[in-house]
């Protein structure tokens, strides 16, 4: 009984106030729909009420009430769960992707005549479960919460249902999703048996325990037991990443899958998978350095040439975001080794600061980018030819205006938040002494340029007039119309703040 | 060890089925037996799982065990609504016909 007791007060529930919420909010949304008289408008204002709310919370948390960022954090639910301001931050930012989502999401949606409850209930659930993943200190939660992810993301990609499109994109994520899975569950298994039947020394109490696998780690470092579970965990992670080589799916996906998901899972699913990589290559698999150098390495090059050289041909733009999206996880590799290769001599999370602001000024410009590109979006979502974009400059300026800071920021041009964000990387990486991959870091940029700007080009200068005059004249039966005011509004948000984390990074502009 | 299983076999048996349903993965062209070798996999690692913790006498492997059925039942359950759709609206749940995306 007295066992009991202790697990229970072990178990600090108030800690996780917010992804609780979140969660029960979702189910209060499922049912009020379950209950809902027939046509009657189903609405998800509870959602946006909810992830507004835990928004400021957490906000007004660290402004008003407990401002100590440099705390070492709390330890909860036996060592599953491990608070810190890192991850607090990272849980603010999922719930303003989720926030944003939701907005995004919510005209296609009405215009479509699908149920919105159930769409604001999903990504609420998605938020609460990547809040719980990057707090995660052990490979059963670490886990769950992943899993959470992936299928409140199989649904979601799915989501316009009368699409082919959309269900195609959704099948293919599944498969590849559940594969990953497998492979990510075969590495645990391989980590958690090596660990547990340690004949060695004394075998961890709890071998999933990501405290207790470092020691056990670092001192089987040449096992080859720990090698190949390691590499399956990253091979795992590397598709959640959309990192070679398991980016296959990832242009695929993101052209088929509803805009605003596109966004949630270029942005959010993306940067948990970051969080995640971090903790554990900085955590339990550090012992390992040696081996995950060269190796990591070599996916980051991949990554970054394929994205970029993906990209040059695209001439939908939603596939074009998805394979500057992979260009985009390879730059963040980048960041990833500079911090294993200077874990223990940088204090202060340097490395994992920079991570957050190219995390930060990526989710700014892509929200912008894909905010414009639901506005625009014709009935059909996948089909967005870069042709749609003509001229837009001239028909609305705000727009287009949105659409060109974005994918300049994208780029990494010298105002906009993204410039900064990528010299941080390269700091780092310099810092850590990646010459080569500095190299085709810088090569990629380059590359990348040329697909932004001829985006840039579609959307300021006319068509030129075709020489074979008896084509067509270019059919301007679309006319893009104004989004909602709200709606505006928060594009304008977006682009305000690229331009002034261009000019302004607090405590980060001084690490040059 | 004459006529005792050690840990070896399971875990050859383990991972021999994993690399079934791998190969089976990459090779079909039918979804629903993708969707089938997807949960041998699945079904590979919680065999090594349960082994392990036998072997080893912590049993938080067995819980884990637990947890990945749950996710796997999730997850077909979502795989089989997705190709429901999918079937009414192209007819088809062969891998060559659904080449929508990419064209």
């Amino acid at each position: 009984m007295n066992d009991f007791k202790l697990y229970a007060e072990a178990n600090d529930w108030g800690l996780l106030v917010p992804e609780i919420s979140l969660a029960f909010g979702a189910l209060l949304l499922l049912c009020r729909e379950a209950l809902r008289k027939q046509g009657r408008e189903s609405g998800g204002g509870l959602a946006f009420l909810l992830q507004g709310g835990l928004l400021v919370y957490f906000v007004a948390r660290y402004l008003f009430f407990d401002p100590r960022p440099d705390s070492a954090g709390e330890s909860a639910f036996n060592g599953m769960i491990q608070q810190s301001f890192p991850a607090d931050v990272m849980r603010c930012f999922f719930l303003g992707c989720a926030f944003l989502t939701s907005l995004f999401a919510n005209p296609g949606l009405r215009e479509r005549r699908l149920p919105q409850a159930e769409f604001h209930a999903l990504v609420s659930l998605a938020a609460a479960s990547m809040m719980l993943l990057v707090q995660s200190n052990h490979f059963l939660m670490l886990f769950v919460s992943l899993e959470t992810v992936a299928v409140c993301f199989y649904v979601l990609v799915s989501y316009h249902r009368g699409s082919p499109y959309s269900l195609e994109a959704g099948l293919k994520y599944l498969v590849f999703g559940a594969l990953s899975s497998a492979i990510l569950l075969f590495g645990i298994a391989l980590l958690y048996g090596t660990a547990a039947s340690w004949s060695g020394g004394t075998a961890p109490s709890d071998p999933l325990s990501f405290t207790m696998l470092e020691q056990f780690v670092a001192a089987n470092s040449d096992s080859l037991a720990v090698r190949a579970g390691t590499a399956f965990v990253l091979a795992g992670l590397a598709f959640k990443l959309g990192a070679a080589p398991f980016q296959a799916w990832v242009p695929d996906v993101y052209q088929g899958a509803p805009t605003a998901v596109t966004a949630y899972l270029a942005v959010a699913s993306k940067s948990a998978g970051f969080v995640v990589l971090f903790n554990l290559v900085t955590g339990p698999l550090f012992g390992l350095r040696e081996f995950l150098i060269p190796l990591l390495s070599l996916v980051a090059i991949i990554t970054i040439l394929f994205g970029n050289l993906g990209a040059l041909t695209q001439t939908n733009v939603k596939r074009l975001m998805g394979f500057s999206g992979v260009a985009h996880a390879g730059y963040l590799l980048v960041g990833i080794i500079a911090a294993i290769g200077m874990h223990p001599d940088v204090p202060e999370k340097s490395v994992f600061w920079a991570i957050v602001f190219y995390l930060l000024s990526y989710s700014l410009a892509s929200y912008g980018v894909f905010g414009v590109m639901g506005v625009l979006a014709p009935t059909e979502d996948a089909d967005q030819p870069r042709s749609l974009y003509s001229s837009l400059a001239q028909k609305q300026p705000f727009l287009a205006f949105t659409l060109a800071v974005g994918l300049g920021s994208l780029a990494g041009i010298p105002p906009l938040a993204g410039f900064i964000g990528k010299l941080l990387l390269f700091v780092v990486a310099f810092q850590a002494e990646l010459y080569g991959l500095l190299a085709v870091m810088v090569m990629g940029v380059v590359i990348a340029i040329y697909y932004y700007f001829a985006w840039i080009r579609e959307t300021v200068f006319p068509p030129l007039p075709s020489l074979d005059s008896s084509d067509k004249e270019p059919q301007v039966l679309w006319s893009p119309q104004f989004p909602s005011l709200l709606l505006a509004c928060i594009l304008g948000l977006l682009t305000l703040t690229t331009i002034l984390l261009g000019f302004y990074q607090s405590s980060l502009g001084q690490s040059f | 060890m004459d006529g005792v299983l050690g840990i070896e076999e399971y875990l050859v048996v383990a991972s021999i089925l994993f690399c079934i349903g791998l190969l089976g993965v990459i090779l079909r062209r039918n979804v629903l037996l993708i969707l089938m070798c997807l949960e041998l996999m699945l079904n590979a690692v919680n065999l090594a799982l349960v082994a392990f913790a036998r072997y080893s006498g912590n049993m938080d492997g067995v819980i884990l065990t637990f947890f990945a059925i749950t996710v796997a039942a999730a997850e077909v359950a979502i795989g089989l609504a997705i190709l429901v759709a999918l079937y009414r609206r192209r007819k088809s749940i062969f891998l060559q016909d659904l080449n929508l995306l990419g064209r």
